[in-house]
């Protein structure tokens, strides 16, 4: 089952059977119903989009209202919501089956291939399946300085399509909730906000909302998260078509504190991302002045950038994302470890709309219907960790490294026949499928057999090379 | 380039940096209207009662104008022409707001603040019971200084007394602000001339300095033949001698020469004293000084305006006044003022058939009842100043202004402190301000007795207060240009948590903030919608 299949349930007669279970006084939406969507990001606008889509079918009449004060169309990073911006082409299906069809004004660039980018050398890893091809997009309306785009963010397509369903989009700020006696008040700064049947956080980790829940004492603790690092390189159109091409440029390289970077193009700029353990300025100052880092570059250097940022990334779910009359989404609650934000926060908002809809809305509900997802990626974000924890061994050994490269580089030289090397970095680096199926793959005869075979070969070459350097 | 070098390139370190929203920068006496607006806004977030936070507004206006009920019916109140409002839904209507806090002051009969800096030893006189001389009465009077005012009349106020008509400014509403600076401890000698036994020499020995606010009374000529005889008068002469109870008897016709405020007021008298009124104005109607509502009020009363006409002669019969012949004029170069100078077309006059003419084209001070020569800056000499209309014609905000000035000029000389420095010029930029965060509201609309009303109840005031509501609504269309307002986008969205928030919060207080913990992202300044946060320096 693919990571993204949303756990099937519910139906035309749990809704019903939700709503006759309301008369005797347990909780759920009815007509009339006001859901307060606190954040208007992708989880929030799918989860209204969803939910919407949902009540339309049983004929129920809710009211939601979106609350998000930025407004995605301002350029740089006030109407972004800071992240690399690469939906799998998996997520693309997906959406498109739910009836959210990227339009091409929104994908900034297909992405056709990953390129490795290592001390050792580069190899290029084409898509493995046609269906893995994975879209570029922005996350807010572009960079600060750059041009005006007719593309426009993926946050934005989205929120105005939960618009078009109905959802209001409320341009203010929440600054807290509070329980009352049969629902859940929203606070915000200028006295406005009101009271809703029912709260759904989806504020993300970069903003200081959570601070605000505390106070309600529903046992939520929030996600823990890791400083990341964004910015965006005015290359030009061109200069991406001749250097970058439709290529995601992945670094791995053995720099203390760096789990991975990418460099991902789009219109006429690319975006770097980089991921890691202690990312500050030193630590992206070295990683920028890196040779791999800088091949990529026209003329081997690196240009200033025009728009940073260091968002927060989680790393580990949150504790109890839900209460009842509460629910937390996307990176609020849980999310995939370092990639496929955009992916956690469609599983999480639908599988709340659907707890919402057909179960009800209280903690017991969200416990039993809505928690299993969360705790479905988390497990898998575990064996992600471990994962990780592999690949920063590689990254440490030089004679690893080498041996990854060789093997994918084979692979990639062949034909025909399986790329199992290729596979298991496509999944880690793109987020195309769970880490469970990953780490499935490397059990596989064939693949440490293969493995074993570059790396006593990596061995031999290393010390042969370390004879010869010494013989000089 | 180094990739240090590089980073910075792209950082954008964020500070708190309050600038001058465009109503203060605009308004001659520097009245700091976002703040007590904000006061007004914010009540809420800071936890104020509305009766508290009304009275906070009522003295941040009162501690430079003293005159809020007046003014705030009188000013043609530039501070909203820059409001950055003006391009979503309509400046902040802040002179009706003004109103409506002074007249709510005068109902509560609100003293005027006081200074705790004692009794001081000088004795301050001054000439001239206008808005300029009552400002400077009353900063040096809740200075602590013992003030005494001479004014000609018998009456104080000025030309807001003799000069505005009672259907803009009601006699009530001008005695009750007057009333309040006399309370702060103003002495006030009524029909008292400077000249004869009353000296300037002999002000000069009672008391350490004096206070020039004179005005300017004597209307300018126009310098045509027939000007002077009976049938014709000035503008402040017609107005003045109205309201003393005096009336003129214009007749039925009267031709009102001049585009100022004054010959606006004349002719919309005029109509209440029954007469047909043509204004007749040398340049066009977007050259009248006058302030556009008060045309468009005199039109709405049928006041005929004649444009690009010049006064060439007034033609008597019996000793009646006949005939104006004027001139017709048209538009060439810019002259001085900026303005395109009215060249004469030759040949075209015509004759205009009135029964009598008020010149309105500008006046000056009568500086001959003094001993003194006409003076060319605020300060003349030692421990004498001087201003409003005496130091050239203005508005009574200005009047208010040079009152205020001098006052806390002479305050610093007095006590030995440093001169008051002017407010800086660190003003909200167009564009710092974020139109699109603000919720869409309309101003309030004008509210006035119904036009049929006008001239059937000829003293009564034309416009209304707005209500409570509507002053409210108002103070909550204000953007709090340049200045924190708790909007709490700033703290939100900082990654680094670089904004920690203030126990006690009010305008401009509401977070403190960390530069050692800015990332540089600038995502603050983007988002902080009233151009408070800016990249630091």
């Amino acid at each position: 089952m693919s990571i993204l299949d949303a756990d099937d349930g519910g139906d035309l007669a749990g809704a019903l059977a939700a709503l006759q279970s309301d008369e005797e006084g347990e909780l759920s939406l009815h007509d009339g119903s006001r859901v307060a969507v606190i954040g208007g990001g992708p989880a929030g606008s799918l989860f209204s989009y969803f939910l919407l889509q949902m009540a339309e079918n049983v004929g129920l009449e809710i009211e939601i209202n979106i609350f998000e004060p930025r407004h995605f169309t301002h350029r740089g990073a006030a109407g972004c919501n800071h992240c690399g911006g690469v939906v799998s082409e998996s997520l693309v299906q997906t959406l498109a089956a739910e009836g959210v069809n990227l339009p091409p004004k929104v994908v900034q660039r297909g992405i056709e291939c990953y390129a490795l980018n290592q001390d050792v050398g580069t190899v290029e890893i084409a898509t493995p399946l046609n269906e893995k091809r994975i879209a570029a997009v922005y996350r807010g309306n572009g960079p600060r300085q750059s041009e005006p785009l007719e593309f426009i963010g993926f946050d934005r397509y989205v929120q105005d399509l939960a618009e078009q369903k109905g959802a209001r989009i409320v341009r203010k700020l929440v600054s807290g909730l509070q329980r009352l006696g049969g629902g859940i008040r929203v606070l915000c700064p200028d006295g406005s906000g009101g009271d809703f049947d029912l709260a759904v956080v989806a504020t993300g980790v970069n903003s200081h909302f959570l601070e605000g829940v505390d106070g309600l004492e529903i046992g939520y603790s929030g996600p823990e998260t890791r400083k990341a690092f964004l910015c965006e390189f005015p290359l030009g159109r061109k200069e991406i078509e001749n250097r970058l091409g439709a290529a995601l440029q992945i670094f791995l390289l053995d720099m203390p504190g760096l789990k991975f970077a990418g460099l991902i193009p789009k219109g006429d700029l690319a975006t770097m991302c980089v991921i890691g353990e202690n990312i500050d300025e030193q630590l992206i100052e070295a990683f920028l002045e890196a040779p791999e880092v800088k091949r990529c570059f026209p003329d081997g250097s690196v240009p200033p950038h025009i728009c940073h940022c260091f968002p927060r990334v989680n790393t580990r779910s949150a504790v109890k994302p839900f209460a009842d009359r509460i629910v937390m989404i996307g990176d609020t609650g849980t999310t995939r470890l370092y990639k496929d934000g955009i992916g956690g926060a469609y599983r999480t908002a639908k599988a709340a709309a659907r707890t919402v809809m057909f179960s009800g809305i209280s903690e017991d509900d969200f416990r039993q219907h809505y928690w299993p997802t969360c705790e479905k990626i988390e497990s898998d974000n575990n064996i992600g960790r471990f994962l990780f924890a592999v690949t920063r061994q590689v990254q440490k050994w030089r004679f690893l490294r080498r041996a990854v490269l060789n093997m994918t580089a084979a692979e990639q030289r062949r034909a025909t026949g399986p790329r199992r090397m290729s596979s298991v970095l496509w999944d880690v680096f793109t987020g195309s499928a769970p880490y469970k199926e990953v780490l499935l793959n490397t059990f596989h005869p064939a693949y440490v057999a293969t493995l074993t075979w570059h790396i006593m070969l990596s061995l031999v070459i290393g010390v042969f090379s370390f004879g010869s350097r010494g013989q000089r | 380039m180094t990739s240090s070098a590089r980073c910075k390139t792209d950082r954008i370190y964020a500070e708190q940096a309050e600038k001058l929203p465009p109503c203060r920068t605009g308004c001659p006496g520097g009245a700091d209207v976002r703040g007590w607006i904000g006061v007004i806004a914010q009540r809420e977030k800071s936890g104020l009662p509305a009766d508290e936070a009304y009275r906070r507004a009522w003295e941040i206006i009162v501690d430079r104008n003293p005159f809020p009920s007046v003014m705030g019916r009188i000013c043609p109140h530039p501070c909203e022409d820059g409001c950055n409002r003006v391009d979503k839904d309509g400046a902040v209507s802040i002179n009706a707001m003004e109103r409506f806090i002074g007249d709510w002051a005068i109902e509560r009969a609100w003293a005027l603040p006081v200074m705790d800096e004692g009794p001081q030893a000088e004795s301050i006189g001054v000439i001239g019971a206008g808005p300029a001389g009552l400002s400077f009465a009353y900063q040096m009077a809740r200075r602590g200084y013992s003030v005494h005012v001479y004014e000609a009349s018998d009456t104080p106020g000025g030309m807001l007394r003799h000069g505005i008509p009672a259907y803009r400014l009601p006699e009530d509403i001008l005695a009750a602000e007057i009333a309040r600076i006399v309370a702060v401890g103003v002495e006030l000698h009524l029909a008292s001339r400077i000249g004869g036994d009353l000296s300037l020499a002999k002000l000069r020995e009672r008391h350490d300095a004096l206070f020039l606010g004179i005005g300017a009374q004597r209307a300018r000529r126009l310098g045509i033949p027939g000007e002077d005889g009976p049938g014709v008068w000035t503008g402040t002469e017609y107005l003045g001698r109205k309201k003393n109870g005096q009336p003129i008897d214009l007749g039925r016709k009267v031709a009102v020469i001049g585009g100022g405020n004054t010959a606006i007021d004349a002719a919309r008298s005029a109509r209440r004293d029954g007469a047909e009124v043509v204004l007749v104005y040398r340049r066009s109607r977007d050259e009248m000084p006058a302030a556009d509502h008060e045309i468009e009020d005199a039109l709405v009363e049928k006041v005929g305006i004649e444009c690009l006409a010049a006064p060439v002669e007034i033609r008597r019969n019996d000793g009646h006044v006949r005939t104006l012949i004027v001139q017709k004029m048209e538009l060439g170069e810019l002259d001085a003022s900026g303005r395109r100078r009215p060249v004469p077309i030759g040949g075209k006059q015509t004759e205009m058939e009135v029964d009598s003419v008020i010149t309105a084209v500008s006046q000056e001070p009568e500086w001959d009842r003094l001993d003194q020569e006409a003076p060319d800056g605020a300060r003349m000499e030692s421990r004498l100043w001087a201003g409003g209309d005496a130091l050239g014609l203005g508005t009574a905000s200005i009047a208010i202004a040079q009152g205020r000035l001098a006052a806390e000029t002479m305050q610093a000389e007095l006590r030995g402190l440093p001169a008051p420095q002017p407010l800086s010029d660190h003003t909200v930029q167009t564009g710092q301000v974020k139109l699109d965060y603000y919720d869409g509201q309309e101003r309030v609309q004008r509210a006035h007795i119904p036009t049929a009303q006008w001239l059937s109840q000829p003293d009564m005031e034309v416009d209304r207060t707005i209500t409570r509501e509507a002053f409210e609504g108002e103070a909550g269309r204000c953007l709090s240009c340049g200045l924190c307002f708790g909007c709490q986008q700033c703290w939100m969205y900082c990654n680094p948590s670089g904004y920690t928030r203030l126990e006690t919060v009010g305008p401009g207080m509401y977070f403190s903030f960390d530069p050692e913990k800015c990332e540089g992202c600038g995502k603050c300044i983007e988002i902080c919608p009233s151009g408070y946060l800016a990249p630091s320096e």
